[in-house]
């Protein structure tokens, strides 16, 4: 369906056409300072996070936490968060990097192949698969998580690398979106054209349709990032080996030793925690920020539409 | 609407079917394994046994379970129309041109969004420490009373606070990218009409957002409805406040986990799921017959 | 040629476990038995140590490679992966998985005392006896060993570390409002009302609203047979009797009274809180004093050790609070390496003394406790005390019989939302051990379980 327009606008217009794309209203003074105050509100934690990144195990508990201490060390900090049991945190990063790229890459490539299917061709019972994926979204997956490790250790894929990325692969979400997105990305006189030229089914879709997607496609691409470098529940019970450890359970096994008690707790870990979790959004960060034009356009698509 | 040939039959099946063979495997068939749990019970001493529908029918009146379903319904009703409210007006600020350095604005209004629930539950957590959280720091300096955040009478409203903090941005950004989408020919239409800047929002941009409102209030009913993580996460901080069936989800997982009850995890999970289907319907279709009058 | 050799030890220790073994068939298998407790041949012990084996080993402790060489150095055949799958609950989690799902488990565990019922009940520990277990018994503090064996005989596990529970205090603030050390609970009660009275911004101590294992610590101080099993489908239950009541009464009292904190542990308020010295003891375990040394730099030297306070003057009582315990997997498919590993670890005289002198745990071994090197420490942070030397003191005040129930988790989560939260909620705590009580007893009865008890 597409949205409605009010009667009383949708009148034709006449004068000349406006000179730039949208008439720039004057700046308003109050608007930007009320913004400037719920930006400082979403990004006060993240200041605290910073603060506390600077502060050795003593000065996190005795100072004040909004304010550097007097003696800030940051790099002995990544340092420490670095280098401790033998880097073991860069291992946790890169794993999370190759889970998130693998999964995100994988799902976007799947939802737009299935999405492209859905938008664009009829067979039988396509509508009620389509209602069963989104409809599969509803049932909440943590008391899932032990009838899937039950499966999976029955195939062998625990405490793999596949057990993390196999389920991030299929993403209803991003099937959803890239469905609405590629009934109106890609024109079906365009398909039509090159099936009369003779192009198959496949070559269509890879060669022509899969660039009109792109934006829906980096869209996926990033929520399917996010969600990956974000799991902490599955990973948790899939893996048993530090090595395998995506940087969320590492972080929080951390914190465990610090929070736990008992023999062998530390609260020397709670630095390493903190700086760790600093630098374990940084990345996703950056990737937001760089890909930012083609997200938007994508979600524009999905949200206007349903 | 469709290329509808008899020829591209097959190839619509071509591309749907590597996401719906996954789909099947990794979705389906533990959901379905889980429903075939759903129908046992074990027992440490004396094994398992088939139950049929006994697990339904004792969760249906489990009152652990109905208190959490109906702490995630409050939850729902307090917190969405605050994140939505708030999301729908950043981006209409946003969008209106009005102020200075929007794409500041909008990059760290979403950023929190990017930022792990574990991560965001440690800074919360930290904050809303109730002797040396910097809240109360400041509160004790000025002399200010400052509620403590990790009780029982304002959990409810600490936890909306982070899970409004990290979804804000995400449903301002799709609200703001709807917005774009609008046709700038229909602003000079208005402007030239006479109207405002608030006649326009009201007339013109609201009535565009509906189909996206109603994406990030279906989003929302699962999100709220299937709340875990942060209460899991803030529960060392309040053992007190946050027991294990505080939501369902919780509850959910601590039958499972802690109780070692897992077909009944499993049933309790079911009719979450169930409760989440029927309001996700109920929306939809109150939405869609609005549109129709 | 060492690949071969044999300790003396270890051939003892398998001489021992054959006359043992042999008892024991005599008696007939019980209920348990479908793996009698037919001793393994020395022969047997030999051929399996030189056999090349991987062994997977989970477990928390810090830099354990260390220990785990000084094993190789002696059975280089024998390959131990070590991995920490998690410290104390996540770990249990995953391995009751693994369990249910007949594949991942590992040969060997480190687990909780209070956690090896939880594992038993589910058969999925090996019974060391055949492996000669048995004549280690004498090494081990004697509660320790109480700890590890089952009703029927079996040796579940071997000590590894431990956690009497004892008193750290301010000297500082105790000094500053003349606050003697006290020796009883009333004692206890008088000075958390006067230093409250006094200094508004500190209580006497900490009683953690979500601390069970504390909680039981105290109970095992207190005389408590909180639970009873004889077989493995009976269990009596009786957290609520006088001696909980008693308990609840007094530490309900005092939280109602507003004279001590309820903070949950280990969180970052509760760091600061010692840091700041919030509070002026913490009621802990020989784990304690290092773990505190670490915590709270700020308040180096300003604090001591001494017993927990006692219910009556005339004795000398305390319970457990941690420790570990090194188990064999039933599924392993190496128990005779398993067994073996389990045994060098916490008995050669090297590791143990590691264990003790780097990862800082508490002692199982009686040898050790009693070593000048270890318990002549006299750490600066508490003013050069022997801090070792009283908890291992304590260690002989510890009664052996306490027994833990098979289902540890769900107790631990009942306690924290009832008996826990009136803490917190300065409400009833007396009545709140009774729905303890009544919400243990329905889990048991649903599970199976014929309950008796109260």
């Amino acid at each position: 369906m597409t949205v409605t327009i009010p009667a009383a606008t949708a009148a034709p217009v006449a004068g000349p056409p406006a000179p730039v794309r949208r008439r720039r209203p004057r700046r308003s003074t109050p608007l930007t300072i009320a913004m400037f105050a719920a930006l400082a509100y979403f990004l006060l934690p993240l200041f605290w996070l910073l603060v506390s990144s600077t502060k050795n195990t003593q000065d996190l508990f005795t100072t004040f936490g909004l304010w550097f201490s007097h003696s800030p060390q940051l790099l002995a900090n990544i340092e420490a968060a670095v280098t401790y049991d033998g880097g073991v945190f860069v291992r946790w990063l890169l794993n999370t990097l190759l889970y998130a790229v693998v999964s995100a890459v994988g799902a976007a490539l799947l939802a737009a192949a299935a999405g492209y299917g859905f938008a664009k061709f009829r067979f039988r019972g396509s509508t009620a698969w389509f209602n069963l994926v989104i409809g599969a979204v509803m049932v909440p997956t943590t008391a899932l998580a032990i009838p899937t490790y039950l499966l999976f250790a029955q195939v062998g894929l625990v405490n793999t690398a596949w057990a993390v990325i196999l389920p991030s692969l299929v993403n209803p979400f991003g099937l959803f979106l890239m469905r609405v997105y590629a009934q109106d990305a890609v024109p079906d006189q365009v398909i039509e054209a090159a099936r009369i030229d003779g192009a198959g089914e496949l070559r269509i879709f890879a060669g022509i349709a899969l660039r009109m997607l792109a934006p829906g496609l980096v869209t996926v691409v990033l929520f399917t990032l996010v969600a990956t470098w974000n799991n902490y529940f599955l990973p948790l019970i899939m893996l048993n080996d530090p090595k395998l450890y995506p940087v969320t359970v590492g972080l929080a096994s951390w914190a465990a030793q610090a929070q736990n008690g008992g023999a062998g707790a530390s609260s020397e870990m709670l630095p390493l925690v903190v700086t760790g979790s600093l630098l374990s959004i940084v990345p996703l960060v950056i990737a937001f920020l760089l890909l930012q034009r083609y997200w938007q356009s994508g979600l524009a698509a999905g949200s206007v539409k349903q | 609407m469709s290329v509808v040939s008899a020829g591209p039959r097959r190839a619509g099946l071509l591309f749907v079917t590597p996401f719906m063979v996954l789909f099947l495997l990794l979705f389906l068939t533990p959901l379905g394994y889980a429903a075939y749990l759903s129908l046992f019970q074990h027992k440490l001493i004396g094994g398992t046994t088939f139950v049929g529908l006994d697990n339904y029918a004792k969760a249906v009146t489990d009152p652990q379970f109905l208190r959490g379903v109906l702490r995630v319904a409050t939850f729902f009703v307090i917190q969405v129309p605050l994140m939505l409210v708030l999301a729908l007006l950043f981006a209409l600020a946003l969008d209106s041109g009005l102020m200075r350095l929007a794409r500041v604005v909008r990059l760290g209004i979403f950023v929190p969004y990017a930022v792990p629930s574990v991560v965001a539950a440690l800074m919360w957590g930290y904050l809303y420490g109730p002797d040396y959280g910097p809240f109360a720091q400041l509160g004790r300096l000025l002399h200010v009373p400052v509620p403590r955040f990790l009780s029982e009478t304002w959990m409810l409203g600490s936890l909306s606070n982070v899970v409004s903090w990290e979804f804000v941005g995400y449903n301002m950004i799709i609200l703001y990218a709807a917005l774009r989408s609008v046709s700038p020919e229909l602003y000079e239409a208005a402007a030239v009409d006479g109207a405002g800047a608030w006649r326009i929002a009201w007339s013109i941009k609201l009535p565009a957002l509906r189909p996206a409102l109603v994406l990030t209030l279906l989003f929302s009913v699962i999100g709220s409805f299937q709340l875990f993580n942060e209460p899991k996460l803030l529960q060392p901080l309040a053992p007190d406040v946050i027991d294990s069936g505080f939501t369902a989800n919780l509850y959910a997982y601590s039958l499972a986990f802690t109780g070692q009850q897992v077909n009944y995890a499993a049933t309790v999970s079911f009719l979450l799921g169930l409760v989440i289907v029927a309001v996700s319907y109920g929306f939809l279709f109150a939405s869609n017959r609005r549109r129709a009058v | 040629m060492s690949q071969f050799s044999l300790s003396r030890r270890s051939f003892l220790a398998a001489a021992g476990a054959v006359s043992l073994g042999t008892a024991l068939a005599a008696c007939g298998g019980d209920g348990g038995g479908s793996t009698s407790a037919q001793a393994v041949g020395q022969s047997d012990v030999d051929k399996a140590m030189a056999t090349p084996t991987e062994l997977t080993f989970w477990t928390w402790v810090p830099d354990i490679d260390q220990e785990v060489a000084l094993f190789r150095k002696k059975y280089p055949a024998i390959k131990v992966n070590v991995v920490n799958a998690g410290q104390g609950t996540p770990q249990y989690t995953k391995l009751r998985t693994a369990l249910q799902a007949g594949t991942g488990a590992p040969d060997l565990v480190q687990i909780e005392y209070q956690y090896i019922p939880t594992f038993t009940i589910t058969d999925s520990l090996l019974d060391l006896q055949p492996y000669g277990a048995s004549a280690l018994k004498s090494r081990f503090v004697d509660w320790t060993w109480g700890q590890v064996t089952g009703a029927g005989g079996e040796i579940w596990a071997m000590p590894q570390d431990t956690g009497p529970m004892g008193l750290l205090y301010r000297q500082d603030i105790f000094d500053q409002h003349g606050i003697a050390v006290p020796k009883t609970w009333d004692e206890f009660a008088d000075a958390a009302h006067k230093l409250h009275a006094a200094d508004p911004n500190v209580y006497l101590t900490n009683m953690a609203a979500n601390q069970a294992a504390a909680w039981h610590g105290l109970l095992w101080q207190a005389g408590a047979k909180p639970y009873v099993s004889s077989g493995k489908s009976d269990i009596a239950i009786s957290v609520s009797d006088n001696i909980g009541k008693k308990l609840a009464a007094y530490w309900g009292g005092l939280a109602k009274d507003g004279v001590i904190g309820t903070e949950p542990d280990f969180t970052d308020a509760w760091y600061g809180a010692l840091n700041n010295g919030k509070y002026a003891t913490w009621i802990t375990a020989a784990w304690g004093p290092v773990f505190l040394s670490g915590s709270a730099k700020a308040t180096a030297g300003k604090w001591r050790a001494a017993p927990l306070p006692q219910w009556d003057s005339g004795s000398q009582h305390s319970g457990n609070w941690g420790g570990s315990t090194t188990a064999v997997i039933k599924t392993s498919k190496n128990p005779i390496a398993a067994a073996t590993f389990a045994q060098f670890l916490n008995t050669d005289p090297e590791t143990t003394k590691l264990f003790a002198t780097k990862q800082f745990l508490f002692p199982s071994s009686k040898a050790l406790l009693t070593d000048p090197s270890f318990a002549g420490d006299k750490p600066d942070f508490y003013g050069g005390q022997p801090v070792n030397q009283v908890f291992a003191g304590i260690g002989d005040t510890i009664d052996p019989s306490f027994q833990w129930p098979p289902f540890l988790d769900q107790v631990v989560t009942d306690w924290t939302e009832t008996v826990g939260k009136s803490l917190a909620d300065k409400t009833d705590s007396v009545a709140a051990l009774d729905q303890w009580q009544s919400r243990i007893t329905a889990f048991a009865k649903n599970q199976g379980f014929t309950v008796g008890g109260r």
